[in-house]
């Protein structure tokens, strides 16, 4: 008995600093944001998500933001699949393979960005290409828009999704494609009916990091995008730094706190219905 | 002519050849066991006629047809793994409609066929569980079921029941043969059991290192092995070298030995089981008589096993609990002329 209790007192002295950690950091700090966005002056108020929510401008950092990170979804898992497919079944190196796969997170975001600056630039290469190929006439904007920005989204998150495709496909065994093949399906149809609805899981992993990714990214919107594409985290700074309005920036983080959770959601119920012996 | 040919299949990757030369042929009807220990290339043969593997040359033939280069998903096959690979996202019913939803079958037509084929398995009811939620018994029976559904030209087993407890692999290997003789498949094998595949098989190819050593009636396997390797396998334990000289086949010792199963030849390699050698008490006149010394006794249970010495090797002897040879013990073997086989030692 009291054998019990005293393990369960070491229990509590081991979890104990990292549940302070986390209370002083991060939620005490979030709740105190929490309330500050609906208490004006002592009173509870809607105004500060009233105020957001019918201004357009708002209205389109909000679409910008989600249709992006959507977007960045999208286009990491169409290029991370195959990679983690091919990694997982026909890879003689994996190994290396996933290190070349994973080696652009060694890079920090700042620097990745301002390489896509050099490449996507007027005299980048990409236009030096486009107009020696013949494409164009003259060098095209390629940067400062929604373009560059889905650009440097996508290479900055497609490492997250290979790898949780990856660990999910590493664990479907080699015999339910062979036993599908004897079935009667090609290979495309069994990874279609096979692998995929396996994947899910690990699918649903990497689209909640690359989503949340996109959505909180900053030095990627900021440096790849301008003005007139702004997203929620430039919106976040622009209220908090250049217009000192802490309060309306806490909003907005709120929101983008809310749609994070909400698309999370949305994709868990989405994998539960394509594979419902899903955990 | 036989329904699938293998002909002259080399196999493997690389360096390490598993199959070199390797040919079979399996008859329509007939269920023939690949019966081999681990390595032995029992398993990718099984993998080149499913279509998992190809061969690096050679040919596989079915039903006069050369189906080689034919994908594996255009192979009308049957195939029960040794996991089973029952589709973990999919209840039993559409695990096995899925080979018939390929063939694309109308929805009915499928619901039909799947619901015989479960009653033939006797899991009717089971539609709509998941494979976790099921027995090892129950996954192998969907298992087989998924793969008999599509009506396939020859069912390929690779050890299905060595997942299974010990009397669920009996029950089970009695519900495959009842399956095969009801439905009439032809049905290939591969099992390193020897007990599973002498009960259950038409034939047995027994393997040794890429090669079909013998390929026969489980009957004939267990009385006649052709090759050392199979008498071996099939428990014979003594061997000793027999010459004709004079007519008669003689061993080391000078002794001549009578035996009821002679054949053409000059030398010859003899054995014969511990169950099968007569122990008598020194002196004692008997057939075939061999003297020795005990060297070993070992208790069995229903049996005492005697490792004796003897002019011409040692040889196991087991013998009912009678009377019991002590260590050092003379005695007098008597090896009976219609249980020694004969084996041409140029055929190994």
């Amino acid at each position: 008995m009291t054998k019990g209790i005293l393990r369960r007192g070491i229990w509590l002295l081991l979890i104990l600093p990292g549940v302070l950690f986390v209370a002083v950091f991060m939620l005490i700090p979030l709740f105190s944001i929490l309330f500050s966005t609906f208490s004006s002056e002592g009173a509870f108020t809607l105004d500060n998500y009233g105020r957001l929510i019918q201004s357009v401008y708002f209205q389109q950092v909000f679409g910008r933001s989600v249709r992006l990170s959507l977007l960045s979804t999208a286009l990491c898992t169409l290029l991370g699949f195959p990679c983690a497919y091919y990694i997982s079944r026909y890879s003689k190196r994996k190994g290396m393979m996933m290190a070349l796969a994973v080696f652009p997170m060694f890079t920090s975001p700042v620097i990745r960005s301002f390489s896509w600056m050099v490449i996507l630039g007027r005299k980048g290469i990409v236009n030096q290409l486009l107009v020696d190929v013949g494409l164009f006439a003259r060098p095209q904007s390629l940067l400062y828009n929604e373009f560059s920005m889905t650009v440097g989204f996508v290479q900055l998150f497609l490492p997250q999704m290979i790898l949780s495709l990856l660990g999910v496909m590493d664990s479907i065994p080699e015999d339910l494609t062979e036993a599908a093949g004897n079935l009667g399906a090609t290979r495309f149809v069994a990874f279609l009916r096979i692998v995929f609805p396996l994947s899910v899981s690990g699918l649903v992993t990497g689209a909640v990091l690359v989503f949340t990714g996109c959505m909180t990214a900053y030095t990627t919107p900021q440096l790849l995008g301008a003005t007139d594409t702004q997203v929620l985290s430039t919106m976040v700074y622009q209220y908090a730094m250049s217009l000192r309005d802490w309060v309306q920036a806490s909003a907005v983080a709120m929101v983008m706190i809310l749609v994070t959770m909400l698309v999370s959601g949305i994709f868990n119920r989405l994998s539960r219905k394509i594979n419902p012996m899903a955990a | 002519m036989a329904l699938l040919e293998l002909r002259n299949i080399t196999a493997g990757y690389d360096k390490n050849m598993i199959l070199r030369d390797f040919s079979l042929q399996v008859e329509r009807g007939h269920f023939v066991s690949l019966l081999g220990s681990s390595g032995c290339g029992k398993t990718t043969t099984l993998r080149l006629i499913a279509g998992f593997a190809q061969p690096e040359s050679g040919s596989v033939i079915f039903d006069g047809r050369d189906i080689t280069h034919v994908p594996l998903h255009r192979r009308n096959f049957g195939f029960v793994f040794q996991s089973y690979a029952l589709f973990p996202h999919m209840t039993v019913f559409d695990n096995v409609a899925f080979g018939l939803k390929m063939r694309r079958i109308g929805k009915e037509e499928i619901r039909k066929r799947v619901g015989e084929i479960l009653e033939l398995v006797d899991l009717r009811g089971f539609e709509k569980r998941y494979p976790r939620e099921m027995s090892g018994g129950q996954r192998q029976r969907v298992a087989l079921a998924r793969a008999m559904v599509i009506r396939p030209d020859m069912m390929l087993f690779d050890e299905p029941l060595s997942n299974l407890d010990a009397k669920l692999r009996v029950k089970m290997r009695v519900e495959i043969r009842r399956l095969q003789q009801e439905l009439g498949f032809t049905a290939i094998y591969v099992t390193h059991d020897q007990e599973e595949c002498f009960a259950i098989s038409d034939e047995v190819a027994i393997m040794n290192k890429g090669v079909i050593e013998q390929m026969d009636s489980p009957y004939h396997i267990f009385n006649s092995p052709r090759t050392e390797f199979i008498a071996h396998f099939v428990g014979f334990e003594n061997f000793f070298d027999l010459t004709r000289q004079s007519g008669k086949l003689t061993a080391g010792n000078g002794l001549a030995f009578r035996v009821a199963r002679d054949m053409p030849g000059e030398r010859f390699r003899a054995c014969i089981r511990p169950e099968d050698v007569i122990l008598h008490s020194a002196g004692e006149t008997c057939e075939n008589a061999l003297p020795g010394e005990v060297l070993v006794t070992t208790f069995l249970g229903r049996n005492v096993q005697y490792n004796v010495r003897t002019a011409i090797g040692e040889f196991a002897v087991k013998a009912e609990q009678g009377n019991v040879y002590s260590i050092g013990s003379r005695v007098q073997l008597e090896l009976s002329a219609n249980k020694i086989i004969l084996i041409d030692p140029t055929d190994s």
